[in-house]
C-alpha cells in the first residue's frame, strides 16, 4: 500500500508564556486506505496533531510529508492549495457558512479551486446526492437537523475529492443515532478506499476504525497498529 | 481564465453577501450617496455662479481698461481743488493725452466719456435723464446694440450736430407708443433730434451706479458746445459744485495679454499726476481673473467639504466591515480551511466595500446632475455640470471605499484559520 502521510519528529510549541509544548517528538505512518482513530485524554494534543495533518498550522519542528510532498515549510498560499485540494475536513461543530444554502455550501471548496460555476452546480448536487440529501438543495444549514449538517460537511469535505478526510470528534455534537448514521456514512467511505483521520474520545466511536493512536502529554502513547506488530513478533 | 471567474464569482459573492444584509447595506451607501450628490451639485451651482460672472465681465470688453472718475474721500482741512466754491476733482484733458499719447504702451483706439444729468423736457413731460456725451468710435470698443435708426456718427461729431441716440425704455416714456426718430426733444433746455434708439448698452458706457435706461448718448462736440466743457452739478441742497472734466476714459488694448502690462503703466502715472484718489482703473480681465481665482477657492473648500464627508463615510464603512469581519470570523475560518488564500478573503471583503461604495457613488451621480438641473429649472440659478465635477467626487468615493475597506480585508485575511474556526 502507498504511504500517504508520513510525519517525522513533529513538534509543536505554543509562543505562549515559557512554550506550551502540544506535540513533542510525534512520528506517525499513515498508508492509502487507512481509517485512523486519535484518542487520548483532553488536552493530549489531538487537535494540534489534526490541525497539523490539515495544513492548518505548520510545525515547530520536524518534517510532514503528505502524498509525494513535504509540506512542513510550505508558504501560505501554497498550504491553501493543499488544504483546497488534498483534504477535507470536518469539525464537530459542523462549520457550514449559514448564510449560504446547501450547494452553494458544498461548492465553497469547488469556488477556491477555481471551478466555474457551471461545473461547480452538477458537482455538488452529485454530492448532496451521496449524502442523502438530494431534496434539501436549497435549504440553509439554520433549517437542518445537526446530523443533516453534518452530512452537508461530509459532501464539502469530498467535493474536490481530497487525498485525506480528517474528522475532529464528528459526532460530538449528535445524539446516538444521528451519530450512528454519520459513522454509517465514514464506514461506507472507508470501505470504497477512503484515507479517514478522526478524533474521538468515545470507544464506540474509535472501534469504527480499523487503527486506534492514544495521545498522552503530545506523544503517541500507543498504536494498535504498532501492538499488533508486537504482538506478532510475540506469538 | 481561471482568474477571470475566479474574479467574476468574488464580485457575486460580495454582493450576496450585502444583499444579506440589505438595510446595513443601503444605510451605509446613503452616506456615500449624500457626500457625491451634494459635492457634485454644489460644484455644479458654483460653476454656474463662475461662468455668469465671468460673462458679465467679459461683457466689459476683456481688452478694455476703463478709468473713471470718482469723488475723493471728503477731507476739507485739505481744500484742494476746490475754487470759487465748486469741487474739482477726476480725470482731466492732461491726463487723457498723457495715457493716449504714447506713454502707456499697446493702446489701439480710446474714448472718452462726459456724463452729467439733465432734464429732458417733451409735451408737458419732464424727466431725469443721463447725458452721455461720447465719440462715435464707441461702438467699436464696447458692444452696442441698436434697436432703431443709427447710432451717433463720425459726421454728427465733426458738424458737431444737435443728434442724440435714446435707450428704447426712455424712448418709450417720452413718446410713448409714437416713433420716435426724427423728433426733437428738450435736453437741459437744447433741443436734440432723436436719430437712433438703442435696446441694451453696457455698464462700462453707463458708470456705476447709473440706470442704461435712461441714458441720452450725444457727440462729445455737441455735448461741449450746448454743455460746456466742464460737468457742472449743482448738489441739491447744497451750494457746492462739481466740476469733472471727464466721467471716464474707455481704452481698447490690441490683445488681451496687453491689458495686464498697460494697467499697472496707468495706474502709476495716474498716481504720480493726482493728489488724492479721485479716479479708479477697473480692468474687466482682472477681475475675470480675480474671479476665476476665487472660484478656484471655492472649488477647493467645496472639494474640501466633501472630502470631510466622504471621509466621515469611509469612517462609517469601515466600522461596519470591521463589525462585519468579526461577525463573520467563523465564515473566515472555513473558507481559509476550505483553501481560500489570504489574497481570496481581501477580495471578498474590498467587493463589499467598494460596491457600497460605488452604488451610492453611481446613485449620487444621477441626483447629483438632476439637483442642479431642476434648480436651474425652477429657481432660474444657472449652474454648469462638467465632466470633472463628476468625476472627481465619483473617484473620492470609489477610492474611499477602496481605502477604508483594506484595512478590515486584510485584517480578515491574516486571521489564523485555527483560531477564527473555533470563533464563537
Ligand atoms: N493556540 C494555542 N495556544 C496555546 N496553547 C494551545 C493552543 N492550542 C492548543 N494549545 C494547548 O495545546 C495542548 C493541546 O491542545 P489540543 O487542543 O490539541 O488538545 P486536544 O487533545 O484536542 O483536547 P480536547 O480533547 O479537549 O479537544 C493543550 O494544552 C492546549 O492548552
Ligand atoms: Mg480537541
Amino acid at each position: 500500500m502507498k504511504e500517504l502521510v508520513n510525519l517525522e519528529d513533529l513538534w509543536k510549541i505554543y509562543p505562549v508564556g515559557p512554550g506550551v509544548q502540544a506535540l513533542k517528538g510525534v512520528n506517525l505512518r499513515i498508508t492509502e486506505g487507512e481509517y485512523l482513530a486519535i484518542m487520548g485524554p483532553s488536552g493530549s494534543g489531538k487537535s494540534t496533531m489534526l490541525n497539523l495533518l490539515g495544513c492548518l498550522d505548520r510545525p515547530t519542528r520536524g518534517r510532514y510529508r503528505l502524498g509525494d510532498q513535504d509540506v512542513s515549510t510550505l508558504s501560505d498560499n501554497e498550504l491553501s492549495e493543499v488544504r483546497n485540494r488534498r483534504i477535507g475536513f470536518v469539525f464537530q461543530s459542523f462549520n457550514l457558512i449559514q448564510q449560504l444554502t446547501v450547494v452553494e455550501n458544498i461548492e465553497v471548496p469547488l469556488f477556491y479551486r477555481g471551478l466555474p460555476r457551471r461545473l461547480r452546480h452538477p458537482r455538488s448536487r452529485e454530492m448532496a446526492d451521496m449524502v442523502g440529501l438530494g431534496d434539501r438543495l436549497y435549504h440553509k444549514p439554520a433549517e437542518l437537523s445537526g446530523g443533516q449538517q453534518q452530512r452537508v460537511a461530509l459532501a464539502r469535505a469530498l467535493v474536490n475529492e481530497p487525498l485525506i478526510l480528517l474528522a475532529d470528534e464528528p459526532t460530538g455534537n449528535l445524539d446516538t443515532h444521528t451519530s450512528n448514521e454519520i459513522m454509517v456514512l465514514l464506514d461506507e467511505l472507508h470501505s470504497r478506499g477512503r484515507t479517514i483521520i478522526m478524533v474521538t474520545h468515545e470507544s464506540h466511536v474509535a472501534v469504527h476504525a480499523e487503527r486506534a493512536i492514544h495521545m498522552r502529554d503530545g506523544q503517541i502513547e500507543s498504536d494498535t497498529d504498532a501492538d499488533a506488530e508486537n504482538l506478532g513478533r510475540h506469538t | 481564465m481561471r482568474a477571470v471567474h475566479k474574479v467574476k464569482d468574488i464580485l457575486l459573492l460580495g454582493l450576496h453577501s450585502l444583499s444579506v444584509h440589505k438595510v446595513r447595506s443601503t444605510l451605509t451607501a446613503l452616506g456615500i450617496f449624500i457626500g457625491v450628490c451634494g459635492v457634485i451639485a454644489m460644484l455644479a451651482i458654483n460653476e454656474g455662479a463662475s461662468a455668469e460672472a465671468q460673462r458679465t465681465l467679459r461683457a466689459l470688453g476683456s481688452t478694455n481698461i476703463i478709468i473713471m472718475s470718482r469723488k475723493p474721500p471728503q477731507d476739507d482741512s485739505k481744500a484742494t481743488g476746490r475754487t470759487r466754491g465748486a469741487l474739482n476733482y477726476g480725470l482731466t484733458k492732461r491726463d487723457e493725452t498723457r495715457i493716449t499719447g504714447g506713454s502707456v504702451p499697446y493702446v489701439r483706439r480710446h474714448a472718452t466719456i462726459h456724463q452729467t444729468k439733465k432734464m429732458a423736457y417733451l409735451a408737458g413731460k419732464n424727466l431725469s435723464v443721463s447725458v452721455i456725451a461720447t465719440e462715435p468710435l464707441i461702438a467699436e470698443i464696447v458692444r452696442i446694440d441698436v434697436l432703431a435708426g443709427r447710432f451717433i456718427t463720425s459726421v454728427d461729431m465733426l458738424r458737431r450736430k444737435p443728434h442724440c441716440v435714446i435707450m428704447a425704455p426712455l424712448a418709450r416714456s417720452l413718446f410713448g407708443y409714437e416713433n420716435p426718430l426724427g423728433k426733437t426733444v428738450r435736453i437741459g433746455g437744447e433741443p436734440l433730434v432723436v436719430v437712433g434708439m438703442l435696446s441694451r448698452l453696457p455698464q462700462a458706457l453707463v458708470g456705476e451706479g447709473a440706470e442704461a435706461t435712461d441714458s441720452v448718448i450725444i457727440p462729445r462736440t455737441t455735448g461741449m458746445d450746448r454743455f460746456g466743457e466742464l460737468i457742472v452739478e449743482a448738489r441739491t441742497g447744497s451750494r457746492t459744485f462739481e466740476r469733472v472734466e471727464i466721467s471716464r476714459i474707455i481704452l481698447q488694448m490690441e490683445e488681451e495679454k496687453d491689458v495686464l502690462a498697460a494697467a499697472p503703466i496707468i495706474r502709476s502715472l495716474l498716481e504720480r499726476n493726482h493728489d488724492q484718489e479721485d479716479y479708479d482703473v477697473k480692468v474687466p480681465l482682472e477681475l475675470i481673473e480675480q474671479k476665476k481665482k476665487q472660484m478656484f477657492l471655492w472649488n477647493v473648500m467645496l472639494v474640501t467639504i466633501a472630502s470631510v464627508s466622504l471621509l466621515v463615510g469611509g469612517i462609517g464603512i469601515m466600522n461596519i466591515m470591521l463589525a462585519t469581519v468579526v461577525e463573520r470570523t467563523r465564515e473566515i475560518g472555513v473558507r481559509r480551511a476550505m483553501g481560500a488564500k489570504q489574497w481570496d478573503i481581501i477580495a471578498q471583503f474590498l467587493v463589499e466595500s467598494v460596491t457600497l461604495t460605488t452604488v451610492g457613488g453611481v446613485i449620487g451621480i444621477a441626483a447629483g446632475v438632476c439637483l442642479p438641473w431642476m434648480i436651474q429649472r425652477y429657481l432660474q440659478f444657472p449652474t454648469e455640470t462638467s465632466g470633472w465635477t463628476i468625476l472627481l467626487p465619483f473617484l473620492m468615493a470609489v477610492t474611499v471605499g477602496l481605502i477604508s475597506g483594506i484595512y478590515p480585508a486584510v485584517r480578515a485575511a491574516r486571521l489564523d484559520p485555527i483560531a477564527a474556526l473555533r470563533h464563537e
